[in-house]
């Protein structure tokens, strides 16, 4: 699982060079935004895989690591700056 | 030249660089966007669909056949695996022994409970067959029970009517088996082991809950291959072709109705058709005259001497063998069956002829039955010919890809 877990990290952080090519990083995140993006990549990957381990075994788990990575990148920083702007707000 | 000149000439000497730094700049972006979205679709797809979950299943599976070894992908991603040795009846005649090999953890939540294959070896012992324990352990691997099935008859190269008992038994064990889901059962079986797969699929006690039949080079009609076995040919859509068949074809074919024929008969038959790798030199005419004329008939048809008399000896035989052959005939149970049947068999096998699996399908087409029928070039009657050219694997592996899909999609 080790092993695994390694390989769905590398994967995670790949998918999250691809979304700051992709230009999915919010405008606002200027300094070390990039490296939040690779973050968010690695752990949605890592997560993904897990959960696929636990509910489908783990045959399924990279193929889950990656869509769940590409989702992470797409949504997380969305979801964030929401919650940053809802908790200015309030 | 004040500043804005010059910067207005940079400007112009630099505009198509920037434009062009803009324009691949834009096409990485969207290749990137592109890529994310290739990755979200196959990476969903592979593991949220059935489909896709039974095509992941079988890429794994499909490098373990082809390479008679379990891929490290395999090993590292797959379950450990569990094997249980279980002989149901002992000592007795209806004795079945099982080889269950299944994966040591529980099933997952989802989809829940486990597809389970039972798998009918031909003739002889073969659990310890390297390639068979290899395709049962990455089957456990990827989360399916599989379930080699032994009878006495076949271990002894015997092929018998009624012998679909022990894949019934097995059958009904699987339906209770912690972990399995009961509707996910299908059977699969290799060269002569198929007549007790195609009984049991049309036993009323389990023909409707068979999930599929996987056959690799199976046969239909017992007569008609002992006519390819005594013309030493067979026949491929009007096309008469030489074959020759293995010692082992002469050997099972006398085995399972050596009891029909006289002592005498059995003791000429049986040196005249041992068990070796390759047929002994015919007998002395001495011999022959010895045998009885149904003996002496079947004799020349398995040793292939009179290739032109075929015909004639076929009907020399008595009325009792003519009957056992008929039962020993997957063709007489077909139409009773109800699961889809995957018909594989290898052009060249030179155990079973080739035409053996036409003349199935053709009669599946008859009975509107839903069949797949798939030819190859890669097995040596049901192995992996380990030496196969590289061209003939790519041109067989998609067709196998699917069969495999196919039979893992129950449990998907």
């Amino acid at each position: 699982m080790l092993i695994l877990s390694l390989l769905w990290l590398v994967l995670g952080l790949l998918i999250g060079a691809l979304a700051n090519a992709a230009k999915l990083r919010p405008s606002t995140w200027e300094q070390h935004g990039w490296l939040a993006m690779l973050g968010l990549g690695a752990l949605s990957a890592l997560i993904g895989g897990w959960l696929a381990t636990w509910i489908l075994s783990t045959l399924f788990a990279t193929a889950t690591a990656i869509w769940v990575a590409v989702m992470g990148v797409v949504l997380l920083p969305r979801l964030i700056m929401w919650c940053g702007a809802r908790l200015h707000a309030s | 030249m004040n500043r804005n000149q010059l910067s207005t000439k940079q400007g112009n000497a630099s505009g198509p660089a920037v434009k062009r730094a803009k324009r691949s700049w834009k096409l990485g972006r969207r290749a990137a966007q592109a890529a994310l979205v290739l990755l979200l679709c196959i990476g969903a797809f592979l593991s949220l669909f059935p489909l896709g979950r039974a095509l992941t299943r079988s890429a794994f599976l499909l490098p373990a056949l082809l390479s008679a070894s379990a891929p490290a992908p395999l090993v590292a991603t797959g379950d450990p695996v569990r094997v249980t040795h279980l002989t149901l009846f002992p000592n007795t005649s209806r004795t079945v022994y099982l080889d269950i090999y299944e994966p040591a953890t529980p099933p997952p939540p989802y989809p829940g409970g486990r597809e389970a294959i039972i798998d009918v070896p031909g003739a002889g012992d073969n659990r310890t067959v390297p390639q068979l324990v290899n395709l049962s352990e990455s089957l456990a691997r990827e989360g399916i029970v599989d379930v080699n099935v032994g009878t006495p008859a076949l271990f002894a190269y015997r092929v018998e009517p009624q012998e679909s008992a022990a894949v019934v038994q097995a059958f009904e064990l699987m339906e209770h088996w912690p972990g399995v889901n009961p509707q996910h059962i299908g059977i699969i079986s290799f060269s002569v082991g198929s007549l007790s797969v195609y009984e049991a699929a049309g036993d009323p006690a389990i023909r409707a809950k068979i999930a599929f039949i996987g056959i690799l080079g199976g046969y239909a009609d017992v007569l008609s291959l002992l006519h390819d076995v005594g013309t030493r040919s067979q026949t491929v859509n009007g096309k008469t072709e030489r074959w020759e068949p293995i010692a082992t074809t002469a050997y099972v074919l006398y085995q399972s109705v050596s009891y029909l024929f006289s002592p005498s008969d059995q003791k000429l038959l049986q040196e005249a058709f041992p068990l070796t790798p390759s047929f002994p030199p015919p007998l002395p005419a001495a011999k022959v005259k010895q045998l009885s004329p149904v003996g002496a008939a079947y004799y020349h048809l398995l040793e292939g001497d009179q290739p032109g008399n075929a015909n004639r000896n076929i009907a020399a035989l008595t009325p009792a063998l003519k009957a056992l052959f008929t039962r020993l005939s997957p063709l007489s149970v077909i139409s009773q069956a109800r699961a889809p049947i995957y018909l594989l068999h290898d052009r060249y096998d030179p155990a079973i002829p080739y035409s053996q699996d036409v003349e199935m399908a053709a009669a599946l087409a008859r009975l509107h039955h839903p069949y797949n029928f798939t030819t190859y070039t890669i097995f040596n009657h049901v192995q992996v010919n380990l030496n196969s050219a590289l061209l003939q694997e790519l041109g067989d592996a998609p067709k196998l890809l699917n069969v495999l899909t196919n039979v893992v999609l129950p449990g998907s």
